[in-house]
């Protein structure tokens, strides 16, 4: 039986599967006539290799032909494939039987036959080819201009070629047909397999489009959308007819609007950064000027009216901070500190402020779970994350209670991921409205509520914010009471562990002798002082109420009259960039929450203030006198402070800002005409 | 206003309240009125309470850097007003919360500090009740 197969004068193939490829087991006399090749060239050899070898185009020559030898053992049942093998100027259809044992194939017959001359000749011998086209159609198509259509024989060899495909890719019909397609393609996507892949898929499904780079003649590449068809005649793969057309333009244009939408998008943010920060900074003053106006005498009207005036100037305040904020978060500017965050610490200073602000009836509640890291992040960023999210469920809350939670959700070698919750058995939000929280000027507008003041980026300011800190942020229904469950999360990298605490030695006050220059010297001073007092304006920076009270107390009982009390360090800061530099003196606490008193120091003397500052705190380090110096403070009282220091210091410092150490120098005249009567004594006791 | 006042000096025990402190506040008052030393003193047992609350809920937490930094706080104000003993209860719980001795050398043990936090807390309470009962005796005087 085999010697028969090897004695068969018809050109036949017997194919073995193995593994994944096909390997020739008899060849018959027939075919190594006819191919003009010995026994030992295929018997043994893989088929596609033994088919195949040499060719530039192997990788594509394959194709046809495994896709007709899968589908033939796939449907059990014969299959032809055009052209699967050239030898010289002819080529051969392959006529594919499968050969089951039971259910398993046991070879392949692949049987040849000389096929007519189809492979296009540069002068377009059209008719000779196998690709049926009509003359009627081959005259239209040869015409169109904008797009390239062509025709591929079943290997991708290109058989035809038009108007649109010449002015398109830069070759003339003679040079480019019996080429191989792929030359349009760029080296990496060759070495991709990207034309290979086109073509089986096209055979697979009919048809691919595909949108990518393709490069002329000349090297140079355009923007091209390329669809593959493959092309059948009764049933036969005969080729592919591919129409590729150029989008350069339309690429060119995205890009164009991508980039002025881009640059449109900078200017508009540039220009809210900018104009935010212009407006915000009369607004202090407007609100400074106001706040101390609300402190004068007032008829009722009028106090209504400055309320009003107030109350109107904070909402734009925070409609301009929030501005800001989005325009330096879409502009990707904004900073994010590293510092330790003291998570728990922040949560109870916050409720603790939106507590004031609750509803009658609405009651707040803590949740922290025990033992809250301390970690590094950015504790101002979380603390306005958290203040917008409370400060939220405490607005739109009329009745029953916010609960805050805080926990750690996740934790790795070096980061804890923490979660905050919060409650609410508000109104809630209602479920289409929910999708659009996050987004940049958002408000809900309910019937039965009035429109919130503000801009609506809270949210979106909040979402941008999270992002930074590594985390998210989200909300869901609250499944008890209708209300809302807004929950946050951000990353903060663990502390590492060094203890570099700063012993504090014994105190190292400046003397305190109130008994000295008691008795008529003291009266002597309080006379003095009180009579500069009127006209003197002082910023006083303490976080404390009870001692803001107290030092105020003290000084209006020398007779000032223009205090200003800021809660911290920034307050000052911004106190001072608001109001111009127009105070005479500034008390400054040390330890405080926001920004400490030397950071505050450091800014305000950085903003070339030379306001003498006076630094207050309650414990005194070793050195603390040379630090205070250091970072720009004048002097320095001890707390508790006492009353009579506190009088000297203020003789000393309103008299003779410039150089109140001095003993026999000479007073300036300026401070002279301040301080008409004073004796050297009395500002030295 | 009581036709004879009792001086602070007569009610208040000078190891619970610094009288020269506690006087310049008083003598901030207008001369027929309390307002405003009554506002800084009432105003004080407010915070204190607050703290007081802070306090416990920090020391639940174990957050040693906040119970500092209440401690910190409370210290302030008072010692504004001359409260020494709850001053100085302050002090201990600012030293202890910051990984300190009294004399404010270095104490490593966590554990430690907060036993001693836990004391000092209890104490600085009961302190800050005895010289609230004190006071409030003393301004009730003015009720009437």
């Amino acid at each position: 039986m085999s010697e028969i197969l090897d004695l068969l004068p018809v050109p036949t193939l017997v194919v073995q599967p193995l593994g994944d490829s096909y390997r020739i087991q008899r060849a018959s006399v027939g075919l190594l006539q006819a191919w003009d090749r010995t026994r030992e060239d295929l018997v043994d050899k893989d088929l596609f290799v033994a088919l195949y070898r040499g060719s530039k185009t192997a990788r594509f020559d394959r194709i046809p032909l495994a896709y007709a030898i899968e589908t033939a053992v796939a449907t059990k049942a014969l299959r032809l494939c055009h052209a699967a093998y050239v030898s010289g100027d002819d080529t051969w259809t392959a006529r594919i039987t499968p050969v089951h044992k039971e259910e398993d194939l046991s070879c392949l017959l692949l049987q040849w036959e000389k096929a007519e001359l189809h492979v296009a000749v540069p002068d377009g011998g059209m008719s000779q080819s196998w690709l049926p086209i009509d003359d009627a159609f081959r005259i239209l198509i040869h015409a169109v201009k904008d797009y390239a259509i062509f025709l591929l024989d079943t290997r991708g060899n290109i058989v035809t070629w038009n108007t649109g495909a010449e002015l398109n890719k830069g070759y003339k019909k003679e040079e480019i047909i019996g080429k191989h397609f792929s030359v349009f393609y760029s080296e990496e996507d060759l070495q991709r397999g990207k034309p290979d892949g086109a073509l089986e898929r096209c055979l697979r499904e009919g048809r691919v489009e595909d949108e990518g780079w393709r490069y002329r003649k000349d090297g140079s590449r355009f923007w091209a959308n390329v669809v593959i068809t493959a092309i059948y005649k009764n049933d036969i793969h005969v080729g592919f007819g591919k129409v590729t057309r150029n989008l350069n333009e339309r690429k060119e244009n995205e890009l164009r609007l991508v980039a002025a939408y881009e640059e449109s998008s900078r200017l508009k943010n540039d220009f809210l950064a900018n104009i935010s920060h212009e407006i915000r900074t009369p607004m202090h003053g407007m609100l400074s000027a106001c706040s101390l106006l609300l402190d004068t005498e007032l008829s009722e009207e009028q106090r209504e009216t400055a309320n009003l005036i107030d109350e109107s100037g904070r909402v734009l305040l925070q409609v301009i901070n929030d501005i800001l904020d989005y325009s330096k978060l879409a502009a990707g500017r904004f900073s994010v500190q590293s510092d330790v965050v003291d998570i728990a610490g922040i949560i109870i200073s916050v409720t603790r402020m939106v507590r004031t602000t609750l509803q009658p009836g609405v009651s707040m509640h803590l949740d922290l779970a025990p033992g809250l890291p301390k970690a590094m992040g950015d504790p101002i960023r979380y603390r306005q994350i958290a203040e917008n999210i409370i400060g939220n469920a405490g607005k739109f809350t009329e009745k029953g209670s916010i609960t805050v939670q805080v926990s750690v959700s996740a934790e790795d070698k070096t980061t804890h991921t923490l979660l905050t919750k919060v409650i609410d058995t508000g109104h809630g939000v209602p479920g289409d409205a929910a999708a659009k929280l996050f987004e940049p000027f958002t408000q809900l507008d309910t019937t039965y509520q009035k429109r919130r003041q503000g801009t609506g980026l809270g949210l979106s300011i909040s979402k941008s914010l999270c992002e930074l800190l590594g985390g998210d942020i989200g909300y869901e229904r609250n499944p008890e009471g209708g209300g809302s469950i807004f929950w946050f999360s951000v990353k903060l990298d663990k502390v590492k562990k060094t203890t570099s605490t700063i012993p504090e030695r014994g105190a190292d006050e400046p003397s305190r002798s109130p008994s000295k220059g008691q008795g008529t010297d003291a009266g002597a001073q309080l006379n003095l002082l009180r009579g500069i007092a009127r006209t003197k304006r002082i910023l006083a920076v303490e976080d404390n109420i009870i001692n803001q009270k107290v030092l105020v107390g003290m000084l209006h009982g020398f007779g000032f009259e223009d205090i200003t009390v800021a809660g911290d360090g920034s307050q000052a800061v911004s106190i001072l960039v608001s109001e111009g530099h127009v105070f005479d003196l500034i008390f400054m606490d040390i330890s405080m929450p926001v920004m400490n008193g030397y950071e505050a120091t450091v800014r305000i003397r950085s903003s070339g203030s030379r306001v003498p500052i006076i630094a207050m705190t309650a414990y005194a380090l070793k050195g603390d006198r040379e630090f205070c110096l250091e970072k720009g403070v004048d002097d320095y009282i001890a707390k508790p402070v006492n009353r009579q220091l506190l009088m000297q210091k203020l003789l000393r410092w309103l008299c003779h800002p410039d150089n109140p150490a001095h003993v026999n120098g000479n007073i300036t005249e300026e401070a002279a005409n301040d301080c008409p009567a004073i004796s050297q004594e009395l500002v030295q006791a | 206003m009581a036709p004879v006042e009792d001086q602070p000096e007569d009610v208040l025990d000078s190891s619970l309240v610094d009288l020269n402190t506690f006087n310049q506040i008083l003598e901030m008052d207008e001369p027929d009125d309390h307002e405003f030393s009554t506002s800084i003193v009432f105003g004080f047992f407010d915070q204190a309470e607050e703290t007081f609350a802070a306090m416990d809920t920090a020391l639940a937490e174990k957050n040693l850097e906040e119970l500092s930094s209440l401690g910190h706080f409370l210290k302030g104000s008072s010692a504004t007003i001359g409260l020494t003993k709850v001053r100085d209860g302050c002090e201990h719980i600012q030293r202890y919360g910051k990984l300190e001795n009294i004399d404010g050398s270095s104490e490593p043990d966590e554990d430690l500090c907060l036993e001693r936090l836990t004391k000092a807390i209890q104490t600085v309470k009961e302190d800050y009740k005895e010289v609230e009962t004190v006071l409030r005796k003393y301004y009730e005087q003015f009720d009437s």
